[in-house]
């Protein structure tokens, strides 16, 4: 699954459009669309409203090492060699209050511009905010929806998009502009979320067939009746051996029809195989 | 799988992550200028990225990053009981670089470190001056690559040379540095010295295939170690750890011939041999991201290591042993 995290609708409503989302109607207080794999929530403004919402969504709709979260939205820039509308991956987000620093794990290759982002809980304008400024980048979600995310998911999965929106001298925020803005960076970040899919796909996968295993070990626990740590250890004896020989022993169909009269049969046949299974 | 890996996977060191604290050491200076394209993250504790919950060691080692770091507190430290000690008294070890270039499924670090990201302490001088002040109270044994291989990332940060050039000019000192590398072009500029061992792990061709990856080939590190020993450096061979795999006799035989067909015996210092044998708590971690052959294997726990079971160890060891000693003689064998 991918969970999207936006504070406001203009920027949640490029997605919604592009990957034809609907309305989820869910009991909860923040709006939520959903789609082939994606679920987007709308979180509202603010560290807290991001940390909570993300926090719902990986909890109500659940997380595996396979999720990916991310947030995406507008941001103010610092730095001059940006410019509106550019598209920026977060290598670095700063809580400004709390002080605590998160780093994402950048493993794939991407075509947006990396910067540092500080969150603030309060809107910065540069000429009414006198103390230093350490990100390149500012926003008031980004280390809330940080934070919450990595409680669930691994940093390679969890990341912060942010579009550049004004150089901290905004006056009034335009929900047209922002969702124009919005759907002209979703190339760049549909690009960056496949490579992450494909990424977790083909580098997360299991490669022992449990399916093949279980069916084994509970034919034997059976026929040979063992018991639960003898079962355990059977299971473990089957997986490394399958992994040295590529596959089960020849003769281990000679196991699977014996019927024993007494725990020390059942012991004896168990040493046997485990005799053939270390070898 | 190759071709995925390429087009999705940012190169290793694509980003390089520098506590502010050392920004300007002469050692950061040295390594970035190798990296003129990675980005540059400004931290101020290498933990921040190095420690982070729930990283993913296994994709973390398919695209590494470097973090380099001041080094703190304890600079030395006693050798631990699972290592020879090549019957020194005072046998210590120090930790440079946390991580390796290679990838050894059977390596302890897996299961060390909870990232494959690799910590540079820059601060090489404070090491330096703690080793020069344990001197003063006695002769010091001290293995250098244990937590890293220091040879191979020479070309990224010259610890190597520094310790080589260091150790020289100070007789009660006696270090070995650990490698698996086969890049002669390291060592050829140095000059060898009565204190410095050099010791190379080996394993058949076929283990390194399957076990050892992103290392040198056998007859390439067998190369590079005949190349040593011929120009005046003091050679020890680690046939550690002996893994037991499909048709492990054959294997280890083979490779005995090869090794001593290339290298002549008694030019050899010593020879270090073991079986594969880890701390519980690291392979309790390495399962959880790692399913091979070494971690699924089913082990027995002593005094809180895992290691094969008695008789399996037993008759790797003894057959192992009784090989060896057809090409050298036991009083250089160092077993454990």
């Amino acid at each position: 699954m991918i969970y999207l995290i936006t504070a406001f609708y203009p920027e949640a409503k490029a997605f919604i459009d592009y990957f034809g989302l609907k309305k989820l109607y869910e009991p909860s207080k923040f709006q939520i669309f959903s789609g082939d794999k994606i679920l987007l929530i709308v979180s509202g403004e603010g560290i807290l409203q991001a940390a909570i919402a993300t926090t719902f969504a990986l909890t109500k709709f659940g997380a595996n090492d396979k999720c990916i979260a991310l947030n995406i939205g507008i941001c103010g820039a610092k730095k001059k060699s940006l410019s509106k509308g550019d598209v920026l991956l977060c290598n670095k987000i700063i809580n400004h209050y709390s002080k605590r620093t998160f780093y994402p794990d950048i493993l794939i290759t991407h075509q947006m511009k990396e910067v540092s982002l500080e969150t603030f809980p309060f809107p910065i304008k540069k000429d009414t905010f006198t103390d230093e400024i350490e990100g390149d980048i500012v926003d008031m979600e980004g280390a809330g929806f940080f934070e919450a995310a990595l409680s669930f998911l691994a940093p390679h999965n969890v990341h912060c998009i942010k579009i550049v929106y004004d150089f901290l001298d905004y006056e009034k925020i335009e929900p047209q502009e922002v969702t124009n803005l919005v759907k002209q960076c979703i190339p760049f970040i549909e690009n960056f979320i496949n490579t992450l899919v494909d990424m977790n796909l083909v580098f997360c996968t299991n490669i022992i067939e449990e399916e093949k295993i279980r069916e084994v070990v509970e034919k034997l626990k059976s026929s040979l009746r063992l018991t639960t740590s003898m079962t355990y250890q059977l299971e473990k004896l089957l997986k490394s051996y399958i992994i040295r020989h590529e596959n089960l022993p020849e003769n281990i169909s000679e196991f699977f029809n014996i019927n024993v009269n007494s725990k020390k049969e059942g012991k004896q046949y168990f040493e046997k195989l485990k005799k053939i299974l270390i070898s | 799988m190759k071709n995925l890996k390429k087009s999705l996977l940012a190169k290793h060191f694509s980003h390089i992550y520098i506590e502010r604290e050392i920004i300007s050491h002469p050692i950061t200076k040295i390594i970035l200028d190798k990296f003129p394209n990675s980005v540059i993250v400004e931290i101020d504790n290498y933990k921040e990225v190095f420690s982070r919950p729930r990283q993913n060691y296994k994709l973390q080692e398919i695209s590494k990053k470097l973090i380099l770091a001041k080094k703190k507190g304890e600079f030395l430290y006693p050798g631990p009981p699972l290592c020879h000690d090549f019957g020194y008294n005072h046998f210590y070890y120090t930790s440079l670089i946390f991580n390796c270039i290679f990838s050894c499924d059977y390596c302890f670090l897996k299961g060390m470190y909870s990232s494959a990201n690799i910590v540079i302490f820059v601060n090489i001088e404070d090491y330096f001056k703690e080793i020069d002040s344990v001197l003063k109270r006695h002769p010091l044994y001290l293995s250098v690559s244990y937590d890293t291989d220091i040879m191979a990332l020479e070309k990224i940060v010259p610890f190597f040379s520094m310790f080589i050039e260091y150790t020289t000019s100070r007789k009660d000192l006696t270090i070995e540095i650990r490698t698996k590398t086969a890049d002669y072009e390291v060592l050829q500029s140095l000059r060898p010295s009565e204190n410095i061992i050099l010791a190379w792990t080996l394993s058949p061709q076929e283990i390194i295939e399957k076990f050892e990856h992103k290392t040198p080939s056998l007859s390439a590190r067998l190369e590079t170690i005949k190349k040593a020993i011929e120009n005046g450096w003091k050679v020890r061979l680690c046939f550690d750890p002996i893994l037991f795999t499909k048709n492990w006799k054959e294997i280890y035989l083979k490779f005995l011939d090869q090794v001593f067909k290339q290298i002549e015996p008694f030019k050899i210092t010593d020879i270090s041999i073991g079986v594969f044998r880890i701390p519980k708590d690291y392979l309790k971690r390495m399962k959880k991201v790692f399913v091979n052959e070494i971690t699924l294997f089913p082990y027995e726990e002593e005094n809180g290591i895992f290691t094969y079971p008695d008789e399996l160890k037993k008759e790797i060891m003894e057959f192992f042993l009784s090989k060896l000693i057809q090409f050298i003689p036991e009083s250089k064998i160092f077993t454990i």
